[in-house]
């Protein structure tokens, strides 16, 4: 084992304060070499050599009754192993658990198909190949009936996509904060308008896939897969099986090729091959290819069509938003039923507004199902609400800068509860904006902006533009708010916080034989580098290197129900974790050495890797590796830590945890400047520089702290102006490849202009506010303002998100056509 | 082509091929339809190829054939028959990473990875022809490859430390030869 690099740095007489820290540096990470060289396993890669291939037949229709399915010439296939259909699963297990009460999903269809791309028939075969050949064998005959993909009109219920549930509106709600009506009522001015958020999602680069194993002797399974969430969402596995927690073993592997939060919905695949291996008592792999996933992977996310009001005074003050607004769910609800609620977390963004309307129609419609995606429903609030203060200004005849300017929440109003209950932790806003501004203006001086520039650029189609704007990026989500829409709403009034229950993070850790540390996670991960920063912050509490720190993870059976990675949670709770494991930990080796030289507690010490005595005399050390060999019953050189959610013990939170309102105890902030230029021939967008200053608190690892910046506003830049699953009318969906799903490449990403400052939360246990969802969050409203700005002289708003080069012409077109 | 193909539309027709995989000299049986990345994948164990599309656009695939990029993906494994192909494991020697894969790992030019075995096979590709690319050439060269984590700016910055580092062993190696 190392000795610690800290103390060798140390000058003599300085102070242990001033010791180098690992936590807080930029220390590349510890996930990288295996994934350079090509041993990193990712899902795909691991299929054990006598597993059987699964392959799904697919809806080809929209909405259409299954009248008959002709087996018989696929079981004839001499490499076919296995066809199941909803008949054959529905004999032995159960349905999908749903988002909503009152849907009975099964993991292939049963009678009719609601979507393009909707499994129907499953085949076993002896390899991917042969399968694809099977499912070419299956005939399925269908009947068609009409669908509907408009999510306006699915709420009249002309075409109903479940007969037995009576209607397309699976849930609505409507809530009110403070006195809006009042405040609508009284402005001086109401400005109303209407916006859309197209289907826009994460598209990790590696798809689903699972290798399902059945044990016939313990009648349990062995799960791999790269689901997200593994500890949570278990049941959606367990359930459907029909088993105990502890006979449906979910195993994630270290390396997954991205989720965003799109992966937590990929229960069916685990439970068509679970069902597979029990019947063929043999491995079964699917991997899910690129087209299954974009058509049918049940991997879209957040649809909307807005209609929103402000009321504001002459002087600029806003006094009432209203938001209303229907988010098309596709055909089944699923988990991100939440993703209409946490935008109440941010409900005013970044201004000082105490009166609020927040109404939502959740709709089905015959189109792929949602699934969560990186920000949660927040990017489509923020991008609305910002379009409408821009509208708000042209009406008023204000600056839309200096609107802003007039109504951000100050630093001294911190924390401050919005309306909604959920409360910032800190930030100065109107000092993030002023900085950008700053930076803007220097462009005006013979750079981007130069007024003359600018002009010249104006006589060849192209129209420069930026509006600075700022956003939160809600963190650390509680979970106890999240079965709001199962519970009895009326109910909610009567609670109080002793009903609440919040999970925590877990996080355990041993010392090995040999002095290093293993510690596990209780959670999945996919690329954000939670084996580096454990391995920092452990470092640091135990005086000892990084590299002495190796990080594992746990399977769903043996980690409690923990929450995982989602809504930026992990930079939050897992230095919590780590540092409080790592308090015990020591505290236990201190336990341990007082034991083993039979003095007292206090007469020893933990120092740099080592427990010390320090009751005069002689200069014992235990060292790691020597406290290992000395903990042969007692158990102290392991440890176990549950860090619990910020929000438990901070009464501030008392009202949204009772009335299970979305809870997130940390802002992070952004305030951003893209400059654009738009080219009125084309419609082309062109991100000139993006100025962007970031706050998520104490920055545990800036690095990844700026990785996670740079994917995310990579993500928000592709929202904003090519991604989009679109559907025709007939309900046939027109992005199924990535020639038509247009992620951004290298040449759509321009320069970043990245500053950071660091705002510690008062609410965590490190300072931290969680990263991981910015720039997906405030990237495409940010660039719709700026675009907003570009076109102003033409009276064009980017009215409608993707805002692609298309639209854009269109809108051209339309205002030239008024003219 | 194997001997017998009577039994009608099942028969899985072979045909022998023989290649060089980062430098290891390769001979199998493969089925025409049998893609390069399923190959070397599967039958070569070489798992750092990986599929992200098969359809051409993500090039997560990327692997060297006789020097050029390809992807794999759209390569059958016949179509690799005779040729030299290089895969992301045969860049690190004895242990020590390529200048490239160092590269990636100091700009933090990946997160999740899976995209990462095709950007450094196409930074390869680009380096070995320009050791010296303009920023120009750098976006034209990686524009084939697709990153849904990082977002280009460090891959950008990784290439030309890569390029500087590479360039500055040539620069070495000259110097000792002159």
């Amino acid at each position: 084992m190392s000795s610690h690099a800290r103390t060798d740095a140390a000058e003599e007489g300085e102070t242990e304060t001033k010791k180098e820290r690992f936590t807080g540096s930029g220390m590349a990470r510890v996930e990288d070499h295996r994934i350079l060289t090509g041993e990193a396993e990712y899902i795909h890669d691991k299929a054990p050599e006598d597993s059987l291939h699964m392959a799904l037949l697919r809806s080809v229709h929209p909405h259409a009754d299954i009248v008959d399915i002709d087996t018989s010439e696929a079981e004839d296939h001499p490499g076919c192993h296995l066809v199941l259909t909803a008949e054959d699963i529905k004999a032995e297990y159960n349905p999908m658990p749903a988002g909503l009460e009152g849907f009975e999903e099964w993991s292939l269809a049963d009678g009719r198909a609601r979507y393009v791309g909707e499994p129907v028939v499953a085949v076993i075969a002896d390899d991917r190949y042969v399968a694809e050949d099977v499912v070419d064998l299956v005939n399925v005959k269908y009947d068609q009936l009409d669908c509907v993909v408009d999510p306006r009109e699915a709420r009249e219920d002309e075409v109903v996509v479940h007969e037995e549930f009576g209607t397309n509106v699976g849930d609505h709600e409507e809530l009110v904060f403070g006195d809006p009506d009042s405040a609508f009522e009284e402005a001086d001015h109401v400005i109303e308008k209407s916006y859309s958020w197209g289907r826009i999602s994460g598209v990790p680069l590696e798809t689903a896939g699972v290798v399902a194993q059945y044990d016939d002797d313990t009648d349990s399974f062995d799960i791999d897969c790269n689901i997200q969430l593994h500890t949570l969402v278990d049941d959606t596995v367990y359930e459907t099986l029909g088993y105990d927690p502890d006979d449906v073993n979910l195993d994630v592997p270290p390396d997954v090729g991205g989720s965003f939060g799109t992966k937590i919905a990929i229960h069916r695949y685990c439970c068509l091959a679970a069902m597979a291996s029990k019947e063929l008592n043999k491995p079964v792999t699917f991997v899910e290819d690129r087209i299954e996933n974009l058509q049918g992977g049940d991997m879209h996310s957040t649809e909307r069509e807005y209609d929103v009001k402000v009321a504001l005074d002459d002087d600029g003050t806003i006094r009432a938003l209203d938001f209303w607004f229907v988010d098309d769910f596709g055909a089944w609800p699923r988990y991100p039923v939440n993703q209409v609620l946490k935008p109440l977390s941010v409900l005013t963004n970044a201004f000082d507004v105490q009166d609020a309307r927040y109404e939502y129609d959740l709709v089905l419609t015959n189109k792929t199902c949602q699934t969560a995606y990186r920000g949660f429903g927040v990017p489509s609030h923020l991008y609305a609400l910002e379009m409408l203060v821009d509208d708000a200004a042209e009406a008023l005849g204000i600056d839309p800068d200096e609107l802003r300017r007039r109504n951000l929440i100050e630093a001294h109003q911190m924390p401050y509860q919005l309306p909604s209950k959920n409360i910032y932790d800190s930030g100065d806003f109107p000092a993030a904006l002023a900085h950008v501004q700053q930076r803007i203006e220097e462009e005006r001086d013979g750079g981007l902006l130069d007024p003359e520039t600018v002009e010249q650029k104006r006589e060849e189609g192209k129209y420069r533009g930026v509006r600075p704007t700022v956003h939160i990026e809600p963190g650390v989500s509680g979970s106890d708010w999240t079965d709001r829409q199962r519970s009895d709403r009326e109910g909610l009034e009567e609670r109080n916080r002793e009903d609440v229950a919040e999970l925590p993070e877990h996080l355990r850790a041993e010392i090995r034989p040999d002095g290093t540390v293993k510690a596990y996670l209780a959670t999945d991960t996919s690329g954000q580098g939670h084996q580096t920063l454990v391995s920092q912050l452990l470092a640091d509490e135990l005086g000892v290197l990084p590299s002495d720190i190796e990080v594992g993870y746990l399977d769903s059976e043996t980690a409690p129900t923990e929450y995982g990675t989602a809504a930026s949670r992990m930079a939050v709770m897992l230095s919590g974790a780590a540092q409080g494991l790592g308090k015990e930990l020591v505290s236990n080796l201190e336990r341990l050495a007082a034991e083993t030289w039979d003095c007292d507690e206090d007469d020893v010490t933990y120092r740099d890797g080592a427990v010390v005595r320090v009751d005069g005399g002689g200069e014992e050390t235990l060292s790691l590796a020597e406290l290992a060999a000395q903990d042969d019953e007692s158990g102290l050189t392991r440890a176990s830590y549950d860090y619990e959610h910020p929000t438990t013990q901070l009464e501030q939170f008392d009202e949204a945890l009772s009335k299970k309102l979305p809870v997130y105890p940390t802002a992070a902030f952004a305030a951003n400047a893209p400059i654009v230029e738009v080219d009125t021939k084309t419609g082309e967008v062109d991100i000139l520089k993006f100025y962007s200053l970031r706050d998520c608190g104490t920055q545990l690892n800036p690095t990844i702290v700026e990785g996670q910046a740079h994917g995310g506003l990579a993500q928000g830049i592709g929202a904003a102006l090519q991604e989009e699953f679109g559907y025709d009318e007939s309900g046939q969906p027109q992005a199924i490849t990535l020639f038509d799903y247009k992620l951004p490449s290298i040449e759509h990403i321009p320069e970043l202009e990245l500053e950071h400052t660091e705002t510690p939360s008062p609410f965590t246990a490190t300072g931290a506010k969680g990263t991981g969802e910015g720039g997906m969050i405030d990237g495409p409203a940010s660039l719709a303002c700026s675009i907003n700005a570009a076109l102003e002289p033409l009276g064009v708003r980017a009215d409608q998100i993707p805002f692609t080069p298309n639209r854009i012409r269109e809108r051209i077109r339309q205002v030239e056509g008024e003219e | 082509m194997s001997a017998d193909d009577t039994s009608g539309s099942l028969d899985r027709p072979t045909e022998d091929i023989s290649l060089s995989i980062n430098g290891e000299s390769v001979s199998a049986e493969v089925e025409p339809r049998h893609k390069l990345s399923d190959f070397l994948r599967d039958a070569q164990d070489l798992r750092g190829v990986r599929v992200g599309c098969e359809h051409g656009v993500c090039g997560a695939c990327t692997v060297l054939m006789d020097g050029q990029a390809v992807k794999s993906c759209l390569t059958y494994a016949v179509q690799a028959d005779g040729t030299e192909i290089e895969t992301v494991e045969g860049l690190a020697e004895d242990g020590a990473l390529h200048p490239i894969q160092e590269a990636f790992h100091e700009e933090h030019a990946l997160q999740c990875g899976f995209c990462t075995s095709g950007f450094v096979m196409a930074s390869k590709e680009l380096l070995d022809e320009n050791p010296d690319p303009s920023k120009e050439a750098v976006e034209k060269g990686l524009a084939d490859n697709i990153c849904r984590c990082t977002g280009y700016q460090n891959i950008y910055d990784a290439v030309l430390r890569a390029a500087d580092r590479m360039d500055g062993e040539s620069t070495v190696d000259e110097e000792e030869e002159a």
